[in-house]
């Protein structure tokens, strides 16, 4: 939804930025934050949706709920909660099950 | 094939304490974990700790993650962004994720701090994004600093809820409600007034009902509950939010531990399915140990507590040097730590494990008030949480919280040299300063404040009394600033109200447009004005008020009355600035078709 | 209140406020600024913010380009983004007189070191698609003219001075002056003060603070209309003018356009109406050369004067007549875009008795006595 630049307690850790893509689109990141806080700093709350056609987006984020699978360079089913964003990044929604894959 | 002596799984507090402790002794440890960085839930907890001075009382939970990881020493490896997939017959293996490969390991002896996962709970529309976790709020917001919503509905008055409701706050976010579906609150009483204090409304007896949005929330609906929890016909209400946070408890990832042959037991009191361990960590399988909320849903304190026990019990085995002293003393702290009322529900629930003793404290509040007119404090807890920096941290030994850290705090205002100290050290917020008549017709009253914006000094503020309702206006006549970020901030208030207010907003409000037309803000015109701009058509000027489509029509008369106001001049003595044609924007191709018609 | 001063100016416009701050900048910030009304309420406050290089008078052109220099760092002197632009200005010319005389005034300025070309009809319109290049003979095109916004360039400069110890009273009109031999006495609407030199520079009032001295200086002030469009998306980078088709045109930073002509049927005297048939006129005119305009609305229409003096240029110096009595009035419409260099040359004269960087010797009021040429690129 948005950064947060200004807080009584806490300091920044890193501002480098690295670019990604997410469905093709160039977006910015923070070094070492995960795809999810990325898409959600950039307002993309919608990760995909369930076999069934329901929006998904992260819930738990530390890697336990399986709730934000995402296509990341190819691979489906990454819980981009734990995975950290990567220069030139490659993030797709995932519609359901993974395709086949050949 | 890796070999250690101990493989503690789960890098959080239970984790990192074990570690520290069996490592000190000589045990090659190896610590893996699934997150980018150890600690677990330590790095994204912003607020100070509980406890007494030996568990980090008054340090901030991120602040704790970093002095337990400078404690680790040279016979710890670490592994992080690897989880442990399976606890097999022949071997533990372990995901490395970064480099996509399994790693088989062999260790004598296990420490499980697997920690806990968020309890998710029913109701319409639960799957839309934007409904959210705590816990999941907490990582995005404080680790990475990215807020994922911008006004939220808290669900759930746990401890957690209420803190990330105050996280919330702290991160720029609105708060809509907290929503409680039992008839009290779940978390500390101090906790629950800090949220208060900024007039969040804490609904009891209600529970959420449906999440409304078709791609993400966009709202919530709430209901109230009868005593068997089920919702009332017609109680509804809606709440405009962008984000629900699931705050309605945690449950242990028992997982592992249930793979490794340990017995899991149902007790409700402890979250659920927790593994069976005795008073020294140990469970029915010799060599596996657990700690934390694993071990039964607590606070990090415990966890803390936990682990060090099991770490100094597996290097008792290892080493077979006698550390019953250090094992014995830790298990009396525990036991101390929960002999509190707060702690009676985890007391039923590992009781079923071995017999539970409390050990007796005073539930006495502090009635005195102290000498009207000396700068002093006033302690207001109420709940007898294990807790005591304000004792520890006194210079003259003016407050006492007694022999047993359950105790409420008793303050001598003989001894009370009025240096504040206390107040900047309680993690509960719940200590204030006043001195009445510090000047004729005002008394002072002195608020830790964690918020942004820090007013100026000078700057004219809004009171708030314990309930967030705005009471007066104050002036801040002072800041203590502190390396921990409590703030203590000095307001004179008028006289008679040094009891009533404990809190203040800042009056500086954004997005209070004057002119809608060229955005311009309160707050530019009152700064070009403090810069020295003295009349309407300068402020026009230099601002472009009234230079948009509507032609001054919705500013003028309010930018005059901001003038007349900040110069202190009457409405009459301000120059009304020009009015310029035409009143009705008119296109040219208009103007050339009259011009036309009169050809 | 302190009441002497060193050095009072009459008029904060932006002549009065870019001599108060360069005084104050090479030291002597022992100066009143007297305003009858508030900052930039005269013409500087009206004008269209043009700054153009492109002159027929070599003084103008040599004032002018040491103007363009002070602007270049404006915003670095006093911290106010002015808005200021360098986008050309394109002069068109529809006259053949005209024409032949452009080709001899670009020989002219390239020889004083301008940077300015002439333009066939059909370079125009390949450089700048959207004029209509009908009838056009030829143009000049000079890149570093450009624009800003004279209000904020008006309170850079008084905010600025401020700041170095300059004091401005608005709402302070000056009544009378009395010369008394040693200093000046001034009277003002709020009580007297008084100063060893006067600056005139009271823009379209300066004639009538000429003769409270009975300094005598050729002025007449004529009204000029001047109107404002509806915001639309930037796209229009240079300022559109012609003297021979009688109209400018800008953009502005915010994406209005505002333009203007002139009158020659105009009588001189103070005149602050407008009039219904100055909108037709442009409106005509202007959609002619800009068929995109049609569709915009006009938002405001106001008017404002050009000081002018007998041969269209300023009329700056000491008067001959009367000793620490200085002027810097007649800028015939042109007051805005020459004020930076002018108030740096005439706080040089009056503080050191010669100028360092740009000469006004021929522009006091003694010219008119011998002959003086008419500067012919006005609006």
């Amino acid at each position: 939804m948005s950064r947060i630049f200004e807080h009584p307690i806490l300091m920044r850790r890193s501002a480098r930025t690295v670019r990604f893509y997410f469905e093709g689109k160039e977006l910015e990141a923070v070094e070492g934050e995960t795809v999810a806080a990325a898409l959600i700093a950039n307002g993309i709350d919608v990760f995909g949706e369930t076999e069934r056609g329901k929006p998904r987006g992260f819930f738990c984020a530390i890697g336990k709920c399986s709730s934000c699978l995402m296509i990341v360079d190819g691979e489906p089913n990454v819980r981009v909660c734990i995975t950290p964003v990567k220069e030139g990044m490659k993030v797709q929604r995932q519609f359901g099950r993974s395709g086949v894959p050949w | 094939m890796v070999k250690t002596q101990l493989l503690v799984v789960g890098g959080g507090p239970a984790g990192l304490c074990g570690a520290i402790e069996a490592s000190r002794r000589g045990v090659e440890t190896l610590i893996v974990d699934e997150g980018v960085e150890l600690g677990g839930q330590l790095v994204k907890q912003t607020h100070k700790f509980f406890g007494h001075e030996g568990f980090y009382a008054s340090v901030r939970g991120f602040e704790i993650a970093k002095r337990l990881k400078d404690q680790l020493n040279e016979h710890v490896k670490i592994m992080l962004q690897t989880t442990v997939t399976g606890i097999y017959e022949d071997v533990v293996v372990l995901y490395d994720r970064q480099n996509d490969v399994p790693l088989e390991v062999q260790a004598d002896y296990i420490l499980l701090a697997t920690g806990a996962s968020e309890r998710f709970i029913q109701f319409e529309n639960n799957h839309l994004p934007g409904v959210y976790g705590a816990g999941a709020v907490q990582t995005l917001m404080n680790q990475f600093m990215v807020l994922p919503g911008r006004r939220f509905l808290m669900v759930g008055s746990g401890n957690i809820g209420l803190i990330v409701s105050y996280q919330l706050l702290q991160a720029g976010a609105e708060v809509a409600a907290i929503v409680e579906i039992a008839d009290r609150i779940g978390g500390y009483d101090v906790h629950l007034r800090k949220i208060k204090r900024f007039g969040i409304p804490v609904l009891l007896r209600h529970t959420i009902k449906k999440a409304l949005g078709q791609e993400k929330v966009s709202g919530a609906i709430v209901v109230q509950v009868d005593e068997n929890f089920q919702p009332i016909e017609g109680t509804e209400k809606e709440f405009a939010v962008d984000a629900i946070c699931i705050a309605t408890g945690l449950v242990p990832s028992v997982e592992l531990a249930a793979m490794a042959n340990v017995k899991i037991e149902y007790v409700p009191e402890l979250g659920g399915f927790v593994p069976y361990r005795d008073q020294n960590m140990r469970t029915n399988v010799e060599n596996i140990f657990i700690a934390g909320d694993l071990a039964g849903i607590e606070e990090a304190t415990t966890a803390m507590i936990e682990g060090r026990i099991a770490g100094l019990t597996i290097a008792q085995s290892i080493t077979k040097a006698n550390l019953s002293r250090e094992i014995e003393s830790l298990q009396r702290e525990l036991i101390e730590f929960r002999s509190g009322p707060f702690s009676e529900k985890v007391r039923r629930g590992l009781a079923k494990f071995f017999p539970q003793r409390v050990v007796e404290y005073s539930r006495e509040p502090q009635v005195d008030s102290g000498p009207v007119g000396k700068l002093r404090p006033i302690i207001e807890c109420y709940e007898n949480i294990p807790c005591n920096p304000c004792q520890t941290s006194c210079p003259t030994g003016a407050i006492v919280v007694g022999g047993n850290i359950n105790s409420l705090p008793k303050i001598d205002y003989e001894k009370c040299t009025g240096c504040g100290i206390c107040v900047s050290k309680c993690p509960g917020l719940a200590i204030f300063m006043v001195q009445e008549n510090v000047e004729p017709g005002f008394d002072l009253v002195i608020v830790p404040y964690e918020m942004l914006p820090v007013p100026e000094e000078g700057e004219r503020v809004i009171a708030l009394d314990r309930d967030g309702k705005q009471v007066c206006e104050a002036q801040v006549i002072r800041i203590v600033r502190f390396p921990h970020k409590t703030n203590l901030v000095h307001l004179k208030v008028p006289a008679g109200y040094a009891t009533r207010v404990r809190n203040f907003r800042v009056k500086k409000q954004e997005n209070v447009f004057v002119c809608k037309c060229e955005e311009v803000t309160l707050e530019d015109i009152e700064k070009a004005i403090d810069l020295g701009f003295t009349d309407y058509e300068e402020l026009r000027r230099y601002l472009r008020i009234g230079m948009g489509m509507c032609g001054g029509r919705t500013c003028r008369s309010l930018v005059l009355s901001i003038l007349s106001r900040k110069l202190g001049k009457s409405p009459e003595e301000l120059l009304k600035g020009h009015f310029r044609p035409p009143v009705m924007p008119t296109k040219f191709e208009s103007i050339l078709r009259g011009e036309s018609n009169e050809d | 209140m302190k009441t002497e001063y060193r050095i009072i100016i009459v008029g904060a416009g932006i002549v009065g406020c870019s001599i108060a701050y360069h005084l104050a900048k090479f030291g002597e910030s022992d100066v009143l600024v007297l305003e009858k009304n508030y900052i930039s309420s005269g013409s500087t406050g009206r004008c269209a913010g043009g700054i153009r290089q492109q002159w027929s008078s070599p003084h103008n052109v040599l004032l002018a380009m040491r103007s363009v220099k002070l602007f270049e760092r404006m915003r670095e002197e006093t911290g106010f983004d002015i808005e200021y632009r360098q986008g050309g200005y394109l002069v068109l010319s529809y006259d053949e007189q005209e024409a032949a005389q452009f080709e001899e005034n670009v020989k002219m300025q390239k020889n004083l070191g301008l940077n300015v070309e002439l333009l066939t009809p059909n370079q125009v319109k390949q450089r700048f698609e959207y004029v209509n290049v009908e009838k056009v003979l030829l143009a000049t095109f000079c890149p570093t003219d450009g624009h800003a916004n004279p209000h904020l360039a008006n309170f850079a400069y008084a905010f600025a001075a401020r700041k170095l110890g300059v004091t401005i009273l608005t709402h302070t009109e000056v009544l009378a002056i009395e010369p008394t031999g040693s200093k000046f006495k001034v009277h003002t609407s709020r009580g007297r003060f008084e100063a060893k030199i006067v600056v005139n520079a009271a823009g379209a009032y300066a004639g009538q603070v000429g003769s409270m001295v009975n300094v005598n200086l050729p002025l007449e002030s004529y009204r000029h209309q001047i109107l404002v469009t509806e915001p639309i998306r930037n796209f229009f980078d240079p300022m559109l003018i012609s003297f021979s088709g009688n109209f400018y045109i800008r953009q502005t930073k915010h994406g209005h356009f505002i333009m203007g002509q002139g009158d020659k049927d105009e009588r001189p005297g103070l005149n602050y109406n407008v009039t219904f048939k100055f909108e037709k006129d442009l409106a005509k005119k202007m959609c002619w050369l800009l068929p995109f305009l049609r569709t915009l609305r006009v938002v405001r229409h106001w008017s404002g004067h050009y000081n002018m003096s007998p041969d269209a240029q300023p009329i700056i110096g000491e008067s001959p007549e009367l000793a620490n009595f200085y002027y810097a009035v007649g800028f015939s419409g042109h007051g805005f875009m020459l004020a930076p260099a002018v108030g740096e040359a005439l706080a040089e004269k009056v503080l050191f008795g010669e100028t360092k960087h740009v000469s006004i010797a021929e522009l006091n009021v003694d010219r008119f006595e011998r002959s003086t040429v008419r500067e012919t690129n006005v609006v």
